[in-house]
C-alpha cells in the first residue's frame, strides 16, 4: 500500500514538473534544431543577451556573500539568546521571503528614490541597491538554516570545551566548534540564497536597469518562443539561457540537498529554554534587522495614502484614500481587490490540499529510499528541487502547450488552472520542511506500536502525526503564503486566464501608465493587503514552530 | 437457498437498471449540455489584447447589456505579445477577437491566416488616414498616432543645448547617454522608430557620407544609447521631461525618447495645461502607427464583429484620446482642445513611407541587421 502511494505521489509530481518540460523542449528543438552550441552562442550573439550570464552569476555570487554577512549575525543574536516577542521577530525577518518580489522592489526604490536617499540619479548605487535588496529578500534563509541549530545546542557541551586546551580562547572556540557546526547550515542557506539570487526577475529589472538576470532577459523575449518560421532567434535565445540556468542551478541544488542531509542532528541537543540567556546589546543587531526587514514595506504601505497632484504647474503630493477606494472598486481592466483577494484564497487553498500530502509523501519516500536505496533517495531528493532550477519561460511555454493539446475552451474556462503553477512551487518547500523531521523521528515508536497490534492508520494518526505536527502546520502557512503571493508562475499560466491573483493585480496596477496619480496609491494598496495577510498567517505559524523541527523553516 | 438467488438477482437487476438510467440521463445531460454550450458560445466574446486602456468598465458593461454577450478578457503584453498568443493558439478557436495588432504585425497575421474578414456594419465614418496602411476586410483600425521622438524642453532649452535637427546630432558627444529608446525587439514603439529610422535614412537628403541606418544605429550605441525593454522603462524610468519623475525607480538620465507625437498633449492633459515635455519634429523620423481590431479565423465571428461596430461607435472612438492617449480614427474627431491636449501634441511634417507587405517581409532581416549593428563595436 505504502509502495503505491509512494510511487502514485512520485508519478504525479514528475508529471506536474517533466511534462511541461519535455512539451517546451519538444518544440523549442523543433524549431532551433539540436544544435546546443548554437543556442549558446546565441547568447553572445544577440544584443538583448550579451553579458547577461556574467551579470547573472556575479550578482548572484556577491548577493550571497552579502546575505550571509547580514543574515549569520542576526541568527546567532535570535538563536543564542532569549529575546521577548521572539515569534513575533521571528515573523517579521522572515516577511520579505515570502513577499511578492514586485512589492519588495517598490518598497526599496521607494527608499532609494528622489523621496527618499536620493541615490538613483548616481548609476554607480544600483549595483549595491541590488546586492542590499537580495540580502533583504533571501536574510531570512540563513536565519532559519542557522538559528535552530544554534538554539539547540546543548550548552553544557560549549562548557566542556572552555575547560580542554582547544576551547579556551573564544577563537579556539569557534573554530572547533561553532563553525564545524554551522557550516553545513550556512553552505545550505548560501546555496539556497544563490538559487534565488541567480533567478531574480523584479528586482534586477527595476534596480539595475539596462541589466538583465537570464531569467528577467528570457521573459522579453519568451512570448515569440517556439514559433516555427517567426523570430528563431528567440527560441536559440530561450534554449541557451535554459541550458545554462538549469545547469548551475541544479549542481547548487545539488550541494544543498548533500548538505541537507549531513546536517541531521549528530550533536547533544536541548531544549531552547535552556540554552538560551538574555544579552540586552544584541538589541543593537535585532533593532536594525526589524527596521531593515520592515522599512520597504512600510514605505509600500505609507505608499497607498499618497495622492500626486498638479497645482498651478507645481506637483505635490497629499494624503488621501482615493487609492484604496480604487483598489476596492476596481475596473474592467483591474478586478475589485476582493475578487482578486478570494481568487488568491482559492487558489491557495486547492494548492494547500495537493502540495501538503503530495509534499508529505514524496519526503517520506524520499526517506524510505534512504534506508533502502541511497542513490534512489539521492535523486528524488534532487527531482523534488527541480522547479527551482527550471526557467519561467520554458515552464510557461510548456503550461501553454499543455493547454493547447488538451481542450483549450474548458482549459480556459477552468478556474483551478493557476493552482498548478502554485503546486509546482510550493511542493519542493513542502518537501524541504517535512523532510527533516520525518528524518529525525525515532523509528522505535513505531516499532513498538507495531508490536502492540496497533494498526497502520491508527499509528500514524495517534504516533507519527503528534510527532510531525510541528512541521505540517509549518508547511502549511508557507504553503498557503507563498500560494498568495506567488507571482511569476502564476503570470504564466494565468495570463492565459480571466482569474487574477492579489500579486497580478498589483503587477497590472504597476503596468498602467504612472500618469494616473492613483494607480501608484491603488497599486500599493493591493499589496498593503496582501503583506497584511501573509503577516497574520505567519504570526498564527510562529505559535507552532519549534526549533526542533528544524528544516528549511 | 433459491429465495436467496433470487433475492440477489433481483437486488442485482434493480442495481443495473439504476446504473443504466444514470448513465443514460449523464449521457442526455451530456447532449443537453453540448447544445446549451453551443448556445452559450454565441453570447460569449473572448478578446485576446494587451493593456488597451479605451476598453474601459462601463464601456464593457454597456456592450454587455446593449448585446446580451459576456465579454471575457486574455490580457498579453503588448502587440507582439498578442501576435505571438494567435499564432501559438492557431486552429484552437479559443481567441474571438483581437484588439492591439498594429501595422507593424498585421502582415504577418494576415499572412499566418489567423485573421478572418469580419462581418461588421456602419463603419463608413473611419477616416482615410487611418486606412491607409490597411483597408481590407481582415482587420479594422481603432486608433492611431505617430510614433516619434520627445524631448525636454526644460533641460534642452535650459541648459542651451541645441535641439537636434537631423538624426546624425544625436550621435555627438553633448547627447552622450541621453537618449533613450525601447528596443525593436521587444517593444511596439521601439519597432516603429526603427522602422522610422531605416525610411529616414533611405532618403539620400539624410545621408551623412552615404552612411545608413544599421551605422546610425552603431553610432548612437557607441554615444551609449539606453535601449530598455520596453516604452514605460524608456519614459518612466530614464525619460526627464513626462510624469515619469514622480514615479518609483524613476533615474532620469535622459532628455530624449521613443514616445509619441501627441505625448506631450497627454503630459498636458494630466497635468492641467502644463508639460514640459516637447515633440521633436525631425522629418521622416516618424511612424505612422496604427492599431487595429480583427476577428479571430475559427472564432465567434458575429460576437466580434458587434464588438469591432461597437469599438467604431462615435460614443465609443471618441474616447480614444481620453482612454487610451491615442487619437480617434473617426472622420472629423481631434484631440480635445482643453488642458492643452491639442495645443502640445504636433503633427509630423513627414512620416516613415515603408508598406505592411515592405514591414511582413523584411523585419527579422531588419532586426536582424538592427542586432548587428547593435553589436559590432564589440
Amino acid at each position: 500500500m505504502r509502495k503505491v502511494t509512494s510511487i502514485l505521489a512520485v508519478t504525479l509530481y514528475a508529471t506536474i514538473i517533466l511534462l511541461p518540460l519535455y512539451l517546451a523542449l519538444q518544440r523549442l528543438v523543433w524549431v532551433t534544431g539540436f544544435s546546443p552550441f548554437e543556442w549558446i552562442d546565441s547568447l553572445n550573439n544577440n544584443y538583448i543577451s550579451q553579458g547577461v550570464i556574467e551579470f547573472t552569476v556575479i550578482q548572484a555570487i556577491f548577493s550571497t556573500v552579502f546575505t550571509l554577512l547580514i543574515g549569520i549575525p542576526i541568527a546567532w543574536t535570535l538563536g543564542r539568546y532569549k529575546w521577548p516577542f521572539e515569534s513575533f521577530i521571528r515573523t517579521i525577518l522572515t516577511m520579505p521571503f515570502v513577499i511578492p518580489s514586485i512589492i519588495a522592489a517598490m518598497g526599496i526604490l521607494t527608499i532609494v528614490g528622489h523621496q527618499g536617499l536620493n541615490l538613483r540619479t548616481n548609476e554607480s548605487t544600483w549595483w549595491w541597491t541590488l546586492i542590499v535588496s537580495h540580502a533583504w529578500f533571501n536574510m531570512a534563509l540563513v536565519i532559519r538554516f542557522c538559528e535552530p541549530v544554534l538554539s539547540t545546542l546543548d550548552p553544557e557541551l560549549e562548557e566542556q570545551l572552555r575547560l580542554l586546551p582547544n576551547g579556551q580562547s573564544r577563537f579556539s572556540r569557534l573554530r572547533n566548534l561553532w563553525l564545524p557546526l554551522l557550516t553545513p547550515s550556512i553552505i545550505a542557506a548560501a546555496c539556497m540564497t544563490f538559487v534565488f539570487s541567480f533567478t531574480s526577475f523584479a528586482l534586477v529589472r527595476w534596480i539595475t536597469v539596462g541589466n538583465n538576470t537570464l531569467e528577467s532577459m528570457m521573459a522579453d523575449v519568451s512570448s515569440s518562443a517556439g514559433i516555427k518560421g517567426y523570430m528563431e532567434s528567440t527560441s536559440k535565445i530561450v534554449m541557451g539561457a535554459s541550458v545554462i540556468q538549469f545547469s548551475i542551478l541544479l549542481f547548487s541544488l545539488w550541494i544543498t540537498s548533500v548538505i541537507q542531509r549531513k546536517r541531521q542532528a549528530k550533536l547533544p541537543q536541548s531544549s531552547p529554554l535552556h540554552s538560551q540567556k538574555k544579552n540586552s546589546r544584541g538589541w543593537l543587531i535585532l533593532i536594525p534587522a526589524i527596521g531593515f526587514a520592515l522599512l520597504p514595506l512600510i514605505s509600500v504601505g505609507i505608499g497607498s495614502f499618497r495622492i500626486r497632484e498638479s497645482i498651478d504647474d507645481e506637483i505635490r503630493f497629499r494624503w488621501g484614500l482615493e487609492g484604496w477606494y480604487l483598489a476596492f472598486e476596481g475596473s474592467y481592466s483591474f478586478p475589485p481587490l476582493i475578487d482578486a483577494m478570494l481568487n488568491s484564497l482559492g487558489y491557495a487553498i486547492i494548492t494547500l490540499f495537493v502540495a501538503l500530502p503530495l509534499g508529505y509523501l514524496l519526503a517520506s519516500t524520499i526517506h524510505d529510499l534512504e534506508n533502502k536505496n541511497k542513490r534512489m533517495a539521492r535523486v528524488l531528493d534532487i527531482f523534488t528541487m527541480l522547479p527551482f532550477a527550471l526557467s519561467a519561460a520554458m515552464i510557461g511555454l510548456g503550461v501553454l502547450l499543455g493547454i493547447i493539446k488538451l481542450d483549450v475552451s474548458s482549459a480556459y474556462n477552468f478556474w483551478p488552472l493557476p493552482s498548478l503553477a502554485h503546486i509546482m512551487l510550493t511542493t519542493p518547500f513542502v518537501v524541504r520542511i517535512i523532510l527533516p523531521t520525518i528524518r529525525s523521528l525515532d523509528d522505535k515508536y513505531d516499532e513498538n506500536a507495531r508490536v502492540l497490534g496497533i494498526k497502520k492508520f491508527k499509528r500514524f494518526f495517534k504516533i507519527k502525526l503528534p510527532l510531525i505536527k510541528g512541521s505540517i502546520i509549518i508547511a502549511t502557512i508557507f504553503t498557503l503564503a507563498m500560494s498568495l503571493g506567488e507571482f511569476g508562475a502564476s503570470f504564466i499560466v494565468a495570463r492565459n486566464s480571466d482569474w487574477t491573483t492579489l500579486p497580478l493585480l498589483i503587477d497590472s496596477w504597476r503596468a498602467k501608465p504612472m500618469k494616473d496619480p492613483l494607480t501608484s496609491p491603488a497599486s500599493n494598496a493591493v499589496a498593503t493587503v496582501l503583506m497584511l495577510i501573509t503577516m497574520a498567517l505567519f504570526i498564527f505559524a510562529e505559535r507552532f514552530r519549534t526549533n526542533r523541527d528544524g528544516g528549511m523553516f | 437457498m433459491n429465495k436467496k438467488i433470487n433475492r440477489a438477482i433481483k437486488k442485482r437487476t434493480n442495481e443495473l437498471i439504476v446504473i443504466l438510467l444514470l448513465i443514460s440521463m449523464s449521457f442526455s445531460g451530456c447532449f443537453s449540455s453540448e447544445q446549451e454550450s453551443d448556445q452559450e458560445h454565441d453570447f460569449e466574446l473572448n478578446i485576446a489584447t494587451y493593456d488597451v486602456y479605451a476598453l474601459t468598465d462601463e464601456m464593457i458593461e454597456n456592450f454587455e447589456n446593449q448585446t446580451g454577450i459576456k465579454v471575457t478578457m486574455t490580457k498579453l503584453g503588448d502587440s507582439g505579445s498578442v501576435l505571438d498568443f494567435l499564432i501559438q493558439n492557431k486552429g484552437n478557436n479559443a481567441i474571438d477577437l483581437a484588439i492591439g495588432l498594429d501595422n507593424t504585425y498585421l502582415q504577418i497575421a494576415i499572412e499566418q491566416g489567423i485573421l478572418i474578414e469580419h462581418i461588421a456594419e456602419n463603419l463608413e465614418n473611419i477616416s482615410q488616414k487611418a486606412l491607409t496602411p490597411y483597408d481590407g476586410p481582415l482587420a479594422v483600425p481603432f486608433d492611431m498616432g505617430h510614433v516619434c521622438l520627445n524631448y525636454d524642453s526644460n533641460i534642452v532649452d535650459g541648459l542651451n543645448m541645441t535641439i537636434p535637427t537631423n538624426l546624425w546630432n544625436l550621435t555627438e558627444e553633448k547627447w552622450r547617454g541621453k537618449v533613450a529608446i525601447p528596443s525593436p525587439v521587444s517593444s511596439s514603439p521601439g519597432r516603429a522608430f526603427m522602422l522610422a529610422t531605416i525610411d529616414y535614412f533611405s532618403n539620400s537628403g539624410n545621408n551623412n557620407s552615404s552612411m545608413g541606418w544599421e551605422q546610425w544605429w552603431s553610432a548612437m550605441e557607441e554615444n551609449d544609447v539606453i535601449i530598455t525593454s520596453g516604452w514605460s522603462e524608456a519614459y518612466e524610468t530614464h525619460y526627464t521631461g513626462g510624469y515619469g519623475e514622480w514615479t518609483e525607480g524613476y533615474i532620469g538620465d535622459a532628455h530624449v525618447t521613443v514616445s509619441y507625437c501627441h505625448s506631450p498633449g497627454v503630459e498636458s492633459w494630466f497635468n492641467d495645461n502644463w508639460t514640459k515635455s516637447a515633440t521633436l519634429d525631425i522629418p521622416g523620423s516618424s511612424f505612422f502607427q496604427v492599431e487595429y481590431a480583427s476577428s479571430v479565423a475559427g472564432g465567434n465571428n458575429i460576437a466580434s464583429s458587434l464588438f469591432i461596430e461597437y469599438l467604431l461607435s462615435e460614443e465609443v472612438n471618441s474616447e480614444m484620446p481620453i482612454q487610451n492617449s491615442m487619437y480617434s480614427v473617426l472622420e472629423g474627431q481631434d484631440l480635445p482642445e482643453e488642458k492643452g491636449y491639442l495645443y502640445h501634441s504636433t503633427i509630423p511634417q513627414d512620416s516613415a513611407q515603408i508598406s505592411m507587405l515592405e514591414i511582413a517581409e523584411n523585419m527579422e532581416l531588419w532586426l536582424q541587421k538592427w542586432n548587428n549593428a547593435m553589436t559590432s563595436g564589440d
